[in-house]
């Protein structure tokens, strides 16, 4: 899925973009349980998608998505910044908070607690959806025909 | 992981599209009523950026504005503030600037700006210059589009930036002036005619 070496940040900025609204908001809590400050309140815009034909082809515009960004500060002073697809401004708060505090002298136990289940659980969900469309795969072959 | 620029950003406007909009709209005011004064929305200053300039900024500036910065301007926080919330890339050289954050001390040369050309004048860089305060300098009697017969606006500007002004003025080319100061905005746009003095400028 990954062709370039992703950063520990850029993994869990991933991780964090993928989890559900149901999924991040038991850690919600824990999350704003400290003084923050929004340097760019989460705002609603759109991103344009764009695609190659099997990983390989030209580029081409797919379509456009609804993306929710969000930048906040703790008051230790590291930023946290988020984007995630869809409308949902809170989620984008959290994974925001969630960002920052990820940058903070607590990260091994945030990595633990919030990231590795979250990535496990996506993993579980990749490998289930390719299990499934794996059933539906259909092989083309072209038979060898004799020329004589 | 470099973290120094982010450590330098601060809060904008409190509700981006609104708060933009109402200083954009106030910005025009400004320039469609020469002289008269006009109130920004409010935000945190960076400085030695004050509230009202950089209320300016935000709502003027985006991507598609170059913007030269006057020496006094130049801060790391600035151009870490500008670069995140406004996206405007800053250029070195006048010429290539839509835009120009400039202080007093900066208004004694005015070269290089770009004033336009006959067939797009509307190209030309507008000037943001930030005051000490929108008063109680020498009255000049403006007059122009926009001005009921004339009025008495007094700028607390040095002689030079008016020889400057009318040296790059050649309707419909030259340059749009938005003075701000306290929290305010006043327009000086390229149609208006300066006249005489009630107190002389030298």
């Amino acid at each position: 899925m990954h062709t370039r070496e992703q950063s520990p940040r850029q993994r869990w900025m991933a991780v964090l973009a993928r989890a559900s609204a149901a999924e991040l908001a038991p850690f919600e809590r824990a999350l704003r349980d400290c003084t923050y400050q929004l340097i760019r309140p989460a705002e609603i815009g759109m991103t344009l998608v764009r695609g190659r034909m099997g990983g390989t082809g030209a580029p081409f515009n797919l379509g456009e998505m609804s993306v929710t960004r969000c930048v906040v500060r703790l008051a230790d002073g590291s930023t946290g910044y988020s984007y995630r697809a869809g409308r949902d401004k809170r989620q984008a708060e959290l994974a925001a908070l969630a960002d920052a505090h990820l940058q903070g002298p607590q990260q091994s136990r945030w990595l633990n607690e919030l990231i590795e289940p979250l990535a496990a659980a996506q993993a579980r969900r990749a490998a289930q959806k390719a299990a499934e469309t794996a059933t539906t795969r259909v092989e083309f072959f072209t038979l060898l025909r004799g020329e004589d | 992981m470099n973290r120094a620029p982010s450590d330098l950003l601060q809060a904008a406007f409190a509700d981006p599209v609104l708060d933009a909009q109402k200083c954009f709209r106030a910005a025009l005011k400004a320039l469609s009523e020469p002289g008269t004064r006009q109130t920004l929305v409010s935000v945190a200053a960076i400085e030695p950026l004050q509230a009202a300039g950089y209320a300016l900024c935000l709502s003027l500036l985006d991507n598609d504005t170059p913007l030269w910065l006057a020496p006094a301007f130049d801060t790391p926080a600035i151009r870490a503030n500008l670069a995140f919330h406004c996206g405007c890339p800053i250029v070195e050289a006048r010429e290539e600037a839509m835009f120009a954050l400039l202080d007093a001390a900066a208004l004694d040369d005015l070269s290089g700006f770009y004033a336009g050309s006959e067939r797009y004048p509307d190209q030309s860089c507008t000037l943001l210059i930030q005051l000490e305060r929108l008063d109680r300098g020498p009255a000049l009697s403006w007059q122009g589009p926009g001005i009921d017969g004339s009025r008495l606006v007094g700028l607390p500007l040095k002689p030079a930036f008016w020889q400057q002004r009318a040296a790059r003025n050649d309707f419909p080319r030259g340059l749009d002036a938005l003075f701000c100061a306290e929290g305010e905005v006043l327009g000086l746009p390229r149609s208006t005619r300066i006249g005489d003095s009630l107190q002389e400028v030298a």
